[in-house]
């Protein structure tokens, strides 16, 4: 990252110049989000221009080959961090006392903590994982500590008891008609679970409350412009795009999250405008511009705050959504057939669920927990951030 | 005299609203000399607020527009001044304080924050230069261990303290002028009286004129240099505060006061009626449905010029018993037989329109 501090140097002192004092509305996080987001672009550009594509763009410490969609999910992380995490630690008084309120649903908690070991495992795994392949010899392994009719596996590893062939650790959770392992499916499926539903999430969220926001500030032409064309786009058929694109270029996560997080938008849109236009009737709003501050400044630093609270809440209602329904197109084999994602290897299963249940069983239950804890800290969420709307 | 700071002249504001053109303004002429207090008085819906608003265009643009006239503030026009020219002006010489100290502060932020961003909005300081004066100003308005409560949220403070933020916020730029929007009237009486003496501490200390809207007499009363009383979307009165609790002039200044208890004789008296519609306005004399005086003059045509009264040019009044060769002693019942109290009576109901 050499690079990056250089262009720190470069950004500073050029903005210092061109707008004098204009500079201290952005903050300190801003300037550094903006400074990861040029790192990020300057080291795609490198990777996609000067890097021949079969060559990993790293190799030390792990040989990782970034994809165009990896690329979006760290700039997804990076956004996370700097939006999410940075303010929730300047804030410390105010996380703790969100904290205190999320804390009393101890369902959520629970959720929280399961999300987080997904993430972490989804984002890490399948870096030091090697990607499960084709080994037919070692189909139908049962999962460890279960035993399976000693016919069902073409080769059973562990030891045959009474004719039933016994799982071993070397397949925790078993093995896939392909041979491939489960427990490694289903860490490579964490990870496409969560780049479907946070890339997806962030990008609805995104332009959701910049078009929200501006057309409540704008009102006016402003608002009747932007309403219209959300109206256009809340009945405009992204999934027969979706169908078209898929039957001509072959399904591909990539498209899959850009074509819905770049359709979907509409109703957050709707939400965060009904939202704003409240919040922009509030006096701090004129006590600002009576300050001196500008429509862009007034909007980014004082609507979008104060409608972040409805906006986060939505957004973990919005994320399972996108999940459940790559999980349900994978399943219909419109996904990524490259991607391991977990509804691929259900619809894989299921025609072996009465020999071998584990196959869908597994990627099944994560689903369900995943999709069931991220609800549950949804309505945690809003209690916590949204009191409003408890009652 | 010096030319003074902010010379309004014949201003008028519209808003487009479905119901027709409400002119909220029409017409406002007045002063505000170096370090002097203007009191703006009136009943709730009379212009004074979009008075305020019009002088660096915070009113919303559309459905408002400032439709004529001239706002002129240290020799420049603001009406023609673009918006980022104007930008430069709010906050840094002409500031604001607003009613409602519960929602003139935005909750996600500390009050730091808020200070910080004021002063950082139009000086080129760091941010812990900035920290430094925040803490020095909330010092200065009154909050106690001020070190310890700049990093406060909103909701920590209570109403009367959120005021007293709200006009170090105001203060962060060393302004000129300071427009205060009914700035007592959320907070009760004790915590008002602070507000006021501390108005006119910093006042003095700022070297600044204030600009105070205001339906409360006996805030104006105590703080004002001069008054205009708005009715309506016009100016009714105008004067030096002594003239015009003195002698009040206009029928609709001296119900005003006899709105006040314990003045004249009785309890406090309700002014009869109520506003007009401010889509369709009454010819003539805006305030001729509610005026016992009234007559025939007052019925047709505009709202009467300002008149002097007693040959007084820094006090006027805009009623046609007033004009030269009319008898004021109509309106002054009091001067010609003050055995009879003289009181306006409103019109026919005794019914409190607030």
């Amino acid at each position: 990252m050499a690079g990056g501090t250089d262009t720190t140097d470069t950004f500073e002192s050029v903005d210092w110049e061109e707008t004098g004092s204009r500079l201290s509305t952005l903050s300190r996080r801003d300037r550094g989000a903006l400074v990861a987001g040029l790192a990020i672009v300057a080291a795609f550009l490198y990777d996609y221009l000067l890097l021949p594509a079969s060559r990993p763009t790293i190799t030390v410490p792990v040989e990782w080959n970034v994809t165009q969609l990896d690329w979006l999910f760290v700039t997804t992380l990076l956004a996370l961090l700097f939006y999410v995490a940075v303010p929730l630690y300047d804030n410390r008084r105010l996380t703790a006392y969100y904290w205190r309120e999320f804390k009393k649903n101890r369902m959520a908690v629970l959720s929280l903590a399961y999300l987080l070991v997904v993430f972490c495992i989804g984002v890490v795994g399948p870096i030091l994982l090697e990607k499960p392949t084709l080994a037919l010899d070692q189909a139908y392994q049962p999962p460890a500590y279960l035993s399976v009719d000693s016919t069902v596996p073409v080769n059973c590893l562990g030891d045959v008891v009474d004719g039933r062939c016994q799982g071993t650790m070397a397949h925790p959770l078993g093995t896939t008609g392909d041979g491939k392992d489960i427990l490694v499916l289903v860490v490579y499926g964490m990870q496409v679970s969560m780049k479907v539903g946070l890339i997806s999430t962030l990008l609805v969220v995104t332009i959701g409350t910049a078009v929200g926001t501006v057309a409540a500030y704008g009102s006016g032409l402003v608002d009747e412009l932007l309403m219209r064309y959300v109206d256009i786009q809340l009945v405009f058929p992204a999934f027969f795009l979706y169908l078209l694109l898929t039957y001509l270029f072959g399904g591909s996560l990539f498209m899959f999250i850009v074509i819905f997080g770049l359709t979907g938008w509409g109703s957050i849109a709707r939400l965060v405008r009904s939202e704003a236009l409240q919040r922009a009737e509030e006096e701090y709003i004129t006590a600002a511009r009576s300050a001196g501050a500008g429509t862009l400044y007034v909007i980014r630093r004082h609507l979008v705050p104060n409608v972040s609270n409805s906006v986060i809440t939505a957004a973990t209602l919005l994320i399972p959504g996108f999940i459940l329904f790559e999980a349900s197109l994978s399943f219909l084999s419109l996904g990524d057939p490259t991607v391991p994602s977990w509804g691929q290897v259900i619809a894989n299963g299921r025609s072996d669920l009465s020999t071998a249940w584990w196959v869908s069983t597994f990627p099944g239950v994560f689903l369900f927990t995943t999709i069931l804890a991220f609800n549950f800290m949804g309505d945690a969420l809003r209690d916590a951030l949204d009191p409003r709307q408890e009652t | 005299m010096t030319e003074p700071l902010l010379t309004i002249r014949d201003l008028r504001t519209v808003f487009h609203t479905d119901e027709g053109l409400v002119r909220a303004v029409d017409g406002v002429s007045f002063d505000v000399g170096r370090g002097e207090t203007v009191c703006l008085v009136g009943e709730s819906g009379s212009g004074k607020t979009v008075t305020g608003e019009s002088i660096t265009r915070l009113i919303r643009t559309p459905p408002g527009d400032i439709a004529g006239g001239e706002i002129v503030f240290d020799g420049r026009d603001l009406t023609t001044l673009s918006d980022d020219e104007l930008r430069e002006l709010r906050g840094d010489r002409i500031a604001h304080v607003f009613q409602n100290p519960q929602g003139a502060l935005n909750p996600v932020y500390t009050v730091g924050w808020q200070i910080v961003e004021a002063i950082q909005l139009h000086q080129d300081v760091t941010r812990a230069t900035a920290r430094e004066r925040g803490i020095d100003l909330l010092d200065r308005v009154g909050i106690p261990e001020a070190t310890r409560r700049f990093d406060d949220y909103p909701h920590e403070f209570s109403g009367g303290m959120k005021q007293r933020v709200s006009l170090a916020m105001a203060l962060a730029t060393n302004p000129d002028l300071l427009i205060a929007d009914e700035p007592t009237t959320a907070l009760d009486v004790t915590i008002q009286n602070q507000i006021l003496r501390l108005l006119s501490e910093l006042q003095a200390e700022f070297d600044m004129s204030i600009l105070l809207i205001t339906h409360d007499l006996g805030v104006v009363a105590e703080v004002a240099d001069r008054v205009v009383v708005m009715y309506a979307g016009k100016v009714m009165e105008r004067g030096g505060v002594f003239d015009v609790f003195e002698r009040p002039s206009h029928p609709y200044t001296r119900a005003l006061l006899d709105c006040l208890p314990g003045r004249g004789t009785g309890g406090a008296r309700s002014i009869g009626g109520k506003l007009p519609p401010p889509t369709d306005p009454p010819d003539g004399c805006r305030f001729h449905p509610r005026c016992e005086h009234a007559v025939d003059a007052c019925r047709a045509g505009e709202q009467p010029p300002a008149y002097p009264v007693d040959g007084d040019d820094d006090h006027v009044v805009s009623c046609v018993h007033y004009e030269p060769g009319g008898d004021p002693s109509v309106v002054r019942g009091e001067e010609a037989a003050p055995t009879d109290g003289g009181r306006p009576v409103g019109g026919d109901t005794e019914e409190d329109d607030r």
